[in-house]
């Protein structure tokens, strides 16, 4: 990595996560762009086939505030992925992601996890969470604390690990092999935004949304 | 003789433990493939349960991984 680079990585990072957001933002406006119809083509389509997921995973956690809860959780899953695909493109400065630096997903996970408090706050009204804070085990705010931890190491150690590895190779063999990394790379990218979205819905779930029994969402009941 | 020895305590920390996650996640996926198998109607959900439960044992491991960097760091 140049020193210039180097120097400047902290900028970097966060242009870059600027810049996926701002990527994210142009294909939401161009996917609704067109007045949206009865029978969907082309983009509609793509964009209800990308939302069905996570409309599913907000009716399973609550019904009632699915209009709250799936944005969040699909804005979550974006993020990350596209955040973790920026390793695969060919251009110097750009292919840094900024997943594989602690301070982004340490962000996130906090976003998650704030945001798990603020829907919750929502839909049930502020004393019910503080009194879910408190109350059965005041030790709940550990709970969410920790939460934080694993969410965002987690997501840290798989992608930076993976660009680590890729950075490592392509300084051994700088033909042919970073290939092979890049593409094995791209099972831990597509596969961690799943994880880290599940697991904030699965947070969301045993957060008892909507005063209900709140089950696990993640580990749904088989019959 | 001390410095070498100290060069494998980073890995003596994170070895154990993938190890362990190894067998782990053996035990996870054959269960979940068998039960896609036996029942491919639920073999989303089985799919997504299994990611899940990937991640938390994937969780433990990669605590090891930043214990063991800081030990790297320090060693």
């Amino acid at each position: 990595m140049p020193a210039v680079v180097e120097q400047n990585l902290h900028y970097i990072v966060i242009a870059n996560f600027a810049l996926v957001a701002a990527l994210l933002v142009v294909i939401g406006k161009l996917a609704t762009a067109r007045p949206l119809t009865e029978i969907p083509g082309g983009r509609q389509n793509a964009a209800e086939m990308a939302l069905e997921w996570f409309v599913d995973q907000a009716k399973r956690i609550h019904p009632a505030s699915v209009l709250l809860v799936a944005p969040f959780l699909a804005t979550i899953f974006l993020l990350i992925l596209f955040s973790n695909l920026l390793a695969i493109l060919p251009v110097p400065v750009l292919r840094i992601p900024p997943t594989s630096y602690f301070s982004v997903p340490l962000a996130l996970a906090v976003v998650a996890v704030f945001g798990v408090v603020v829907l919750k706050a929502k839909v049930d009204g502020a004393w019910s969470v503080f009194k879910h804070s408190f109350w059965p085990n005041p030790l709940q705010l550990v709970g969410d604390a920790s939460h934080v931890l694993s969410l965002s190491l987690r997501l840290y150690g798989n992608i930076g690990g993976e660009y680590l590895v890729a950075v490592l190779a392509s300084q051994a063999a700088p033909y042919g092999i970073p290939i092979v990394i890049h593409a094995l790379g791209l099972i831990p990218a597509s596969v961690q935004p799943i994880v880290f979205t599940l697991l904030t819905a699965d947070f969301l779930a045993t957060a008892s949304l909507g005063g209900g029994a709140g089950g696990h969402t993640a580990v749904p009941e088989a019959t | 003789m001390k410095e070498i020895l100290l060069i494998f305590v980073p890995a003596l920390t994170l070895v154990p433990p993938a190890v362990a996650a190894a067998f782990a996640m053996r035990k996870i996926s054959s269960t979940a493939l068998e039960g896609m198998t036996r029942q491919p109607q639920i073999a989303q959900q089985l799919f997504t349960s299994m990611l899940v439960s990937m991640a938390l044992v994937e969780a433990l491991v990669i605590y090891c991984l930043v214990v063991a960097l800081m030990l790297a760091g320090k060693v």
